[in-house]
């Protein structure tokens, strides 16, 4: 066999499109975060794999022969492995769709599987081209509300998905504030035909999820169509993307249900 | 600080509580008609009540809770500690109520049961002033006591970032600056039901203490002559500081200052009588945090504060000058 025989994997979605990508013998190993069900839409594919921190002492342990690295957080480990000759291949995180596919491409063309990378994006197009397309206009309206009231804006993955399942994103029409975040008070004043509460993250023990708990939000829930889009679906970009698609293509016949 | 002699307690009390009312009302309204989707009482419909009840309505009575008790705990602390620079924050009580508050979240107990929140706010609470108490004695000088606060604020501190980085939560950045900056923003009336109860009963210890400390300006002595219980007003303001700020804390973080600046803004008024300025600076205090959240309303399109980022701008210089008093009144 070809390529790379022993790789690392330093950020979740790398480690995602790796164990869907290529031979569990290939990999050396991935980041915690894989196999946890919260942030990962493969747990169970991941499960058993070894695990690495990502400090660069930790990673040359287990001499790989390619390293797979996040744009956040691992910087300084990734100088250090590139200075010690390791090849490291950064796969940015992608704000569309088609820099989803691009990131499918890169991975595999750093292990050397293209095939199964063009295989895995034929698939995703498949199902993508097989939803109906939403005939509603002007399009149904849709926010991302996240933990700590963020929401999802213009050049995300989560607006990609919106806009692929045929919503209009309405986190602009907002005033937001600069950390992104859309006041409770503004949600529920002039709220979208579709609330989509980006759960998961609030599964997490912390103070920042209270907003997902508040009484003003259930209330809303009442009177407007709303879904719960598991953060697993839409953080990283692979094809897994798609599952979100079609759970937010379902809920326009909540809002059609509703009236609007 | 000395009583001032042939002020008749009554003549100055009822004048200055009924304006410090009036303005905590004021100041109440205008926190419940400003927010983000218009100035005023008249939103539309059924939405406009929601936001209205549900989100307006508890970070209004947050704010007042909160700021009240902030203002009264200084206010007593100053007074019990005959020391100018006591207030909650400086003296690591609100790090201690913010480190018991994290702890009761990350440990699971508040998702198990709600009111584990405010208790562990309390328990924080109460542990840190005990510490300080202890470290700095009650005799202590004002540097010895804010040096007692500085130690118990950086232990505090560094377990609550141990806590947060411990509990692999990706969010815990962003979470210390809610625990470190203190926010009233999308509060609800649940996490106002479970921190009302404690925050009153530890305001309602705090305003019997008044008494004391009022004869506490004298010497404790003396004080002990007139039938003040020491032990027990040691007790009363310990617990309900603990209890008051332990609970506020826990629903809001760290918000600092309010407790230093507003008894020494009112102190001229309350004629340096430690027993009016108790309930002064609780309407004061509440006061001033409902201006500071309208206020941090009205200029948030520009910049994103949070609140205890504004005391702490408006609160800070004010401890510079004290500081700078301080030293020369101890300079030989």
């Amino acid at each position: 066999m070809t390529g790379p025989s022993r790789i690392v994997s330093l950020d979740l979605c790398t480690d995602q499109l790796l164990v869907e990508l290529v031979d569990r013998a290939r990999i050396a190993a991935v980041t915690h975060l894989a196999a946890d069900p919260t942030v990962s839409a493969i747990p169970e594919k991941a499960r058993g794999l070894a695990i690495t921190r990502g400090a660069a002492e930790d990673v040359l342990g287990y001499d790989p022969d390619l390293i797979l690295a996040g744009p956040f957080g691992v910087a300084a480990s990734v100088d250090l492995l590139r200075r010690l000759g390791r090849r490291v291949v950064i796969v940015p995180l992608p704000q569309d769709l088609g820099g989803m596919r691009t990131a499918v491409r890169t991975v595999a063309a750093a292990a050397g599987v293209e095939q199964q990378g063009e295989a895995m994006i034929a698939d995703f197009d498949r199902r993508l081209a097989s939803l109906a397309a939403s005939s509603a206009q002007p399009l149904p309206t849709a926010v991302i509300y996240q933990i700590g009231g963020s929401v999802s804006g213009p050049g995300s993955l989560a607006d990609a998905a919106l806009a692929a399942a045929g919503y209009r994103n309405m986190a602009g029409d907002y005033r937001l504030t600069r950390g992104g975040q859309v006041p409770l008070e503004l949600l529920l004043a002039d709220p979208p035909d579709l609330i989509v509460l980006s759960t998961g993250a609030d599964e997490y023990r912390t103070a920042l999820a209270d907003n997902l708990r508040h009484p003003a939000l259930h209330l809303l829930r009442q009177r407007r169509a709303s879904i719960e889009l598991p953060w697993r679906h839409w953080l990283c970009g692979t094809p897994h993307i798609v599952e979100a698609v079609e759970r937010l293509a379902e809920a326009r016949a909540d809002i059609g249900a509703r009236g609007r | 600080m000395t009583s001032e002699a042939g002020v008749k307690p009554g003549k100055r009390a009822l004048p200055l509580l009924s304006v410090l009312a009036g303005l905590a009302v004021v100041a109440f309204l205008l926190s419940l008609a400003t927010g983000p989707s218009g100035f005023g009482f008249s939103l539309r419909g059924e939405a406009g009540a929601i936001i209205f009840k549900e989100i307006r309505l508890p970070r209004a009575i947050l704010g007042a809770l909160v700021g009240g008790a902030l203002g009264l705990s200084g206010a007593a602390l100053q007074g019990y500690l005959r020391n100018p620079l006591a207030e909650p924050s400086l003296v690591g009580v609100s790090g201690g109520a913010a480190l018991g508050a994290v702890l009761a979240i990350h440990l699971g107990l508040a998702a198990a049961f709600a009111f584990a929140l405010p208790l562990g706010g309390l328990a924080g609470a109460a542990v840190a002033m005990l510490a300080v108490v202890a470290l700095a004695g009650v005799h202590g000088g004002p540097v010895t006591l804010i040096l007692a606060g500085l130690a118990v604020s950086a232990i505090a501190t560094a377990l609550i970032s141990l806590a947060l980085n411990l509990s692999q939560n990706p969010f815990a950045a962003v979470e210390m600056v809610l625990w470190m900056m203190g926010s009233l923003t999308d509060r609800s009336l649940t996490q106002v039901w479970l921190a009302a109860p404690l925050i009153l009963l530890g305001m309602a210890l705090l305003l019997g203490v008044g008494r004391a400390l009022d004869a506490l300006t004298l010497g404790e002595d003396a004080a002990a002559s007139l039938g003040i219980d020491l032990a027990r007003t040691r007790l009363a303001v310990v617990g309900g500081t603990a209890l008051s700020v332990g609970a506020a804390t826990a629903v809001t973080g760290i918000i600092g200052f309010v407790g230093l600046l507003v008894p020494h803004l009112l102190r001229p008024f309350a004629g340096h009588r430690p027993g009016l300025l108790l309930p002064a600076s609780m309407l004061g205090g509440a006061t001033m945090l409902l201006l500071a959240d309208v206020a941090l309303r009205l200029i948030q399109p520009w910049v994103e504060l949070r609140i205890g980022v504004l005391t702490a701008l408006i609160g800070a210089p004010f401890f510079v000058w004290l500081v700078l008093k301080t030293r020369a009144e101890l300079a030989p």
